[in-house]
């Protein structure tokens, strides 16, 4: 057993029920992964008749297009609270800054709604995110829900607060007509709906050649990749440590995608991962002339040689219709076999 | 205390080479013409017109050799990147600079060469040049002002900038060590053992082909990691080729630069002679300047 897999199952071990890596100081001294010192917050799963808020940190979306998920949500059993900003538009913003971020900021701090969905991600949670107030927030955590953009809401969460919040869809992909949608559409809202009930989820993957084996265990992190790159330096940073990370983007070029690993790599973001796992990429065809030739696995894999954990490619995580609800702050289990790729939720760290 | 390098006499030697994208032969004819009858030799590289098939003017090891035994070559005296592109910031963590930080020469280009001037600058604390590069040979008169201001660097003749006023311009006096190039480079290195301080700094930024939303979270990113609340001055370069997405984002990129930076009270100028343009006026990084933003002129002084 080499060093990483000694320390791997120790944080296993450490954090059984009631002991929630509680009392550990995290960065183990010498060159074994740090482990995020700080215990998962999770905040409580949703009830039936609970409220979910929806919100426009970034860019807008009308009150008609957000009706499918209405009615969808509705059939759940949960209440609605639809926020000042949406059908507010800012250009392509949900309204102005300041209202974005007081339209955010209610839903932080009332505490009859016990969960956040972004209605779309687009751009502008960046422009808020400083002006948010967490303090009430943290004492009384609820989910916050979205992806894309809305990465800088999950990374700020990571690196300031451990909460956990869920990375999946929004109401800009729920179908119009749900009898006529396919059925893995269907199937990847529904994941939002487990997810919030506290189901245990667990995820399939394809199986690939390029794909690197192993098992890791670790606190899921990540989101748009593009985004976690802004992110660097600032105090929003995420942080990977001991921990599967995901990333996901679309519409950038091959040439970009390697300057963005790069910025993952050498901000230090690799090097004590447990696991990786790389989504969905839409790539920006290369310009004539310009051909980059490399692959995206190319890619990757050229940035964790050095390192053993297991990485997978093609996860159904991304701007894509295979994008299922992801915890992001929860611990889960990768296992990236040449038959099978899996990643569950750990019961070992359920509370 | 910065060191800055010797600056070149007639007869020395320029050393040209491609450290990230492909660039054939016949482009840099001009610049290695133009580059002689200022009195330099110049040594090219194998890395120019190189046999690389794909995006890069060679593999990693080819590139990074090169400018290596150029960077260690004493008969080399200045190394100029014949043209950006990317990647650099593929090699920059194999460079040596043990022997360059002992007999420093100057390092010249501007765009993905941003790699190399942060990563020298938070590193070693050599001056280098941000420059036009083979490419401006091509498209602009050897006697011009701006192919001139790299002769006039490179000889170590002192130069006066002198530029119109811009509506945006924030007045003002600052004096400090110029340091910045591209935008994108600069955002992407944030966190980064290249990433450079900027506190007390006269900073100045350019980008091409950037979306405006692009351009405003890269400002966020700068200030946000503080490389912008403690600034003697800022110099906005030229923003080029700039797109926007579907739904406008309702601003120009002057105008999101001038809204994220309204806070801070140093000077600013805006539309500076810099960037992927004709314009493009060569800056020592890491040099003391006085930037005078006044309601009728900007001038840059070293």
């Amino acid at each position: 057993m080499n060093r990483k897999d000694f320390f791997s199952s120790l944080l296993i071990v450490s954090a059984a029920p009631g002991t929630v890596m509680a009392g550990n100081k995290g960065q183990q001294a010498g060159t074994g992964p740090f482990v995020d010192a700080r215990a998962p917050v999770i905040p409580p799963y949703l009830k039936q008749g609970d409220t979910i808020g929806i919100t426009c940190p970034a860019g807008n979306i009308t009150f008609s297009e957000i009706q499918p998920a209405m009615l969808q949500i509705a059939s759940w059993g949960y209440k609605l609270r639809v926020g000042d900003t949406v059908g507010k538009k800012d250009f392509t913003f949900g309204g102005t800054d300041t209202e974005r971020a007081a339209d955010f900021q209610q839903m932080l701090d009332d505490p009859t709604i016990q969960a956040i969905l972004c209605a779309r991600g687009g751009y502008g949670a960046i422009h808020i995110i400083d002006q948010l107030d967490f303090s009430r927030f943290v004492k009384t955590p609820k989910w916050i829900i979205g992806f894309s953009d809305i990465t800088v809401i999950h990374a700020h969460l990571n690196h300031n607060f451990n909460i956990a919040s869920i990375h999946s869809k929004m109401c800009n992909s729920f179908p119009d007509d749900w009898e006529k949608a396919e059925p893995i559409q269907i199937e990847t809202i529904l994941s939002i709906r487990k997810a919030l009930a506290g189901e245990h989820m667990q995820y399939e993957a394809t199986t690939s050649t390029v794909n690197r084996s192993g098992i890791a265990e670790g606190m899921l992190a990540g989101g748009n990749l593009k985004t976690i790159e802004t992110l660097a330096g600032t105090k929003s940073d995420l942080n990977t440590a001991g921990k599967i990370l995901f990333v996901e983007d679309t519409g950038e070029y091959l040439y970009s995608i390697d300057r963005m690993f790069w910025n993952l790599k050498r901000t230090g973001k690799l090097e004590r991962l447990a696991g990786l796992i790389v989504g969905g990429f839409k790539i920006k065809p290369d310009d004539p002339g310009e051909e980059y030739g490399r692959t995206i696995a190319e890619i990757v894999l050229e940035k964790v040689k050095d390192y053993n954990y297991p990485v997978c490619f093609d996860f159904p995580v991304g701007h894509q219709k295979n994008n299922y609800a992801l915890k992001c702050g929860v611990p889960h289990k990768l296992i990236v076999g040449a038959d099978n790729v899996t990643l569950q939720e750990s019961e070992i760290l359920k509370r | 205390m910065i060191k800055i390098p010797s600056y070149l006499k007639p007869g020395d030697k320029i050393g040209l080479l491609c450290p990230a994208g492909y660039m054939s032969l016949d482009k840099v004819a001009n610049c290695i013409k133009v580059l002689q009858e200022w009195g330099y030799e110049v040594r090219v590289g194998k890395t120019v017109g190189g046999f690389s098939q794909n995006y890069f003017s060679g593999t990693d090891t080819e590139r990074l050799t090169e400018f290596q035994d150029m960077l260690d070559d004493d008969s080399v005296k200045a190394i100029l990147c014949a043209r950006g592109g990317y990647g650099i910031g593929r090699i920059i963590e194999d460079i040596h600079f043990k022997k360059f930080k002992k007999n420093p020469k100057w390092i010249i280009g501007f765009s993905d060469v941003t790699v190399l001037h942060a990563h020298i600058h938070a590193n070693y604390q050599i001056a280098t040049l941000h420059a036009p590069m083979a490419g401006a040979f091509n498209d602009s008169e050897p006697d011009g002002e701006y192919l001139q201001s790299l002769r006039k660097a490179l000889s170590g003749e002192k130069i006066k900038y002198q530029h119109e006023v811009h509506t945006f311009n924030k007045k003002g006096e600052a004096i400090g060590e110029l340091v910045g190039g591209n935008l994108s480079i600069l955002a992407h290195l944030t966190g980064t053992s290249s990433d450079m301080k900027t506190k007390g700094k006269i900073l100045f930024l350019e980008d091409v082909g950037e979306y405006c939303y692009g351009v405003d979270r890269m400002f966020y990113q700068l200030k946000r990691s503080g490389k912008l609340n403690k600034l003697a001055g800022l110099i906005i370069g030229g923003f080029t080729e700039m797109k926007d997405t579907e739904r406008p984002f309702g601003k120009t990129v002057y105008e999101i630069i001038r809204d994220i930076i309204e806070e801070y009270n140093y000077p600013v100028c805006f539309d500076f002679p810099v960037g992927h343009m004709k314009e493009n006026m060569a800056l020592k990084c890491g040099v003391g300047y006085k930037l005078k933003v006044t309601k009728v002129k900007v001038t840059l002084d070293e």
